[in-house]
């Protein structure tokens, strides 16, 4: 039995670092993210010299891992969504706690950010193809 | 310990906070006391204290009852021992009683339940059936996480039973009735983690703090007001009853003692090891009503069912199985009675909720460590699969006589690590069994998930987003 509990405890020291590894990973990734989502949340206010706290960061329509954001929020004072919508599309390098707009479009009031609903692309977002016939 | 406490429960007796979810004001009596606004950075501080504290008093009191072991009997006062167990139990109690008087923190979960309670008792509507978005006036939905207003329960039918009478006293009355089933529930869950742990041989202080004053289970499942409260008491109560009375105790350990040879203990041996793996101790009688009590407990959250085929093959006697059999007959047509068969769909609802997936779960930062972006159908198969094989696994050591309670911690341990659905009260169903088992690697590995759990909360605390 102690060759078997020897075994075991292998095993599980061997897991504990492996979940360990993991989860520290997966912080320091977080943090990451972080840093770079309030470089984005100033870049969308200077842009739009809006002050507004309530701006949606989409991770995954320019692809998860990409490290390039989209950020939607109302063009004039108004509760989350129920103005005019301007999404900005973001990535490269923090300058100046700031990261540099691509692109982006317009979406109409309660909309969700999908294709169809999108209008006024503009930069990148034309060659992406993000607008309906654009 | 103290200090965190109260600085969580004042702050967030404040309200407006991303941590505390929209609710009935039911502490703003606390609000004349101080504080401010509960931010994500005083809450990961406080947590952070709380559990360099708490690390620091468990390693105190395994310092003392090692520091016991080696003294003999006269050389340990009395009175200082009942000195200290006095100071725990009124550590243990402040910190229940702290969290009790505040408000419901970081969870919407009591508001699923007092949702489903309403909906069976004022509305007419079978939460089996549907969510409860279908009871949209109602004045609790609007407290309800966003998440689940489409979404069944999951619970066991005689949890939802027990919370139909809650549902009769509106939404405040409701949320003070279930503070109150986990106020009561922790205190059952500690009485007896501190009986079975005395009966064990192991110290009984070092179990009582090491589950009361866990900053998990006082922050997040006595702060929620979570149900697991309640299965963890139902789970302790069976593994009392499998101890024999305690004027049996003698007899049993002699028993037990005679047939140590062939018993495993685990980490250490020594007095009362026996008792840990073998048959004898309780009664026919008592054992059956474990079994049952067992059951019972997975009538209330399915999970803990795990426990009972351990718990007939370590005991070694059909007694548990019988008790356990007519518990789920009798509880299965309760439940079929109220709900109809969907409230006794178990299978279903946990293969439903076994799909979703948290980001604090260990296969999700797995996943995140190998570069994927998530867990993907095919992880959920292969992590079923290494569960049943770690299941089976500890089943075989059970019947070579490893303790069965360590096995059934070892069990409920590797589900949380396995699954993609990972809440901080879900990895505190493991501690008071690990409390109990001379095994202390089921311990340590318990406390270490624990704390990878808290590390894992601290990302916001790095870079603050505003």
């Amino acid at each position: 039995m102690t060759r078997l509990r020897l075994i075991e405890t292998t095993l599980l020291v061997l897991v504990g670092v492996l979940l360990a590894a993991a989860t520290i990973n997966d912080v320091v990734r977080q943090t990451h993210v972080n840093h770079r989502l309030v470089a984005d949340l100033r870049t969308w206010r200077t842009y739009t010299h809006h002050d507004y706290v309530n701006i949606s960061i989409d991770q995954e329509t320019l692809g998860f891992n990409t490290q390039r954001e989209v950020l939607c929020a109302n063009t004039s004072p108004g509760p989350p969504g129920a103005r005019t919508q301007l999404c900005l599309e973001i990535w490269g390098p923090v300058v100046d706690g700031k990261r540099a707009v691509h692109g982006g479009w317009y979406l109409p009031p309660y909309t969700p950010d999908l294709r169809a609903h999108r209008y006024g692309c503009f930069g990148t977002a034309v060659a992406q193809d993000m607008c309906p016939g654009s | 310990m103290l200090a965190a406490t109260v600085e969580i429960v004042l702050d967030a007796s404040l309200e407006h906070s991303p941590l505390i979810p929209p609710q009935p004001h039911i502490a703003t009596w606390l609000q004349s006391l101080g504080g401010e606004r509960l931010g994500f950075r005083v809450f990961l501080i406080a947590l952070l204290a709380f559990t360099a504290a708490y690390a620091c008093l468990l390693l105190v009191l395994n310092a003392r009852v090692r520091a016991r072991a080696l003294s003999t009997p006269a050389e340990t006062s009395t009175s200082t021992e009942q000195r200290i167990a006095a100071w725990s139990i009124a550590l243990v109690a402040a910190l229940n009683l702290i969290v009790f008087a505040g408000p419901i923190l970081i969870s919407t979960d009591v508001f699923s339940y007092i949702a489903y309670a309403r909906m069976g008792v004022v509305h007419g509507v079978n939460p089996y059936l549907h969510g409860p978005q279908t009871i949209v006036g109602d004045p609790v939905f609007k407290y309800v996480g966003q998440d689940w207003v489409r979404v069944a329960t999951a619970y066991g039918p005689l949890y939802t039973l027990i919370t139909y009478p809650l549902g009769y006293l509106g939404v405040v009355g409701a949320v003070w009735g279930m503070k109150a089933y986990a106020l009561i529930a922790s205190a059952i869950t500690l009485v007896l983690t501190w009986r079975v742990a005395q009966r064990r041989g192991l110290d009984r202080v070092f179990a009582l703090v090491a589950v009361g004053a866990n900053p998990l289970y006082v922050i997040y499942a006595l702060g929620g007001a979570h149900n697991d409260l309640i299965m963890l008491a139902l789970m302790m109560g069976a593994v009392a009853l499998t101890l024999g009375r305690s004027g049996d105790a003698a007899a049993g350990e002699t028993v037990e003692a005679a047939s140590g040879s062939s018993v495993e203990g685990g980490a250490g041996s020594g007095a009362g090891f026996a008792e840990e793996g073998g048959p004898g101790g309780a009664s026919w009688q008592r054992e059956a009503w474990a079994g049952a009590l067992v059951v019972i407990g997975g009538l209330v959250k399915a999970t803990v069912a795990v426990m009972l085929p351990f718990m007939i093959v370590g005991r070694r006697r059909l007694a548990p199985a019988i008790g356990g059999l007519v518990a789920l007959v009798l509880g299965g047509l309760a439940g079929y009675l109220v709900f109809g068969i969907h409230g006794i769909d178990v299978v279903s609802a946990l293969n439903r909720d076994s799909a979703f997936v948290s980001t604090d779960s260990f296969p999700n930062e797995l996943a995140h460590l190998v570069g994927k972006p998530g867990v993907f159908p095919v992880d959920h198969d292969a992590l079923k699969a290494a569960l049943a094989l770690i299941g089976l696994y500890l089943l075989w050591r059970t019947w070579r006589g490893y303790d069965w309670v360590a096995a059934s911690g070892w069990t409920l341990l590797a589900i949380d690590v396995t699954s993609t659905w990972l809440l901080a009260w879900y990895i505190l169903w493991s501690l008071p069994l690990a409390v109990v088992t001379r095994d202390r690697r089921l311990l340590y590995a318990t406390l270490a998930v624990q704390l990878l759990f808290v590390i894992h909360q601290t990302a916001p605390l790095w870079a603050p987003v505003q």
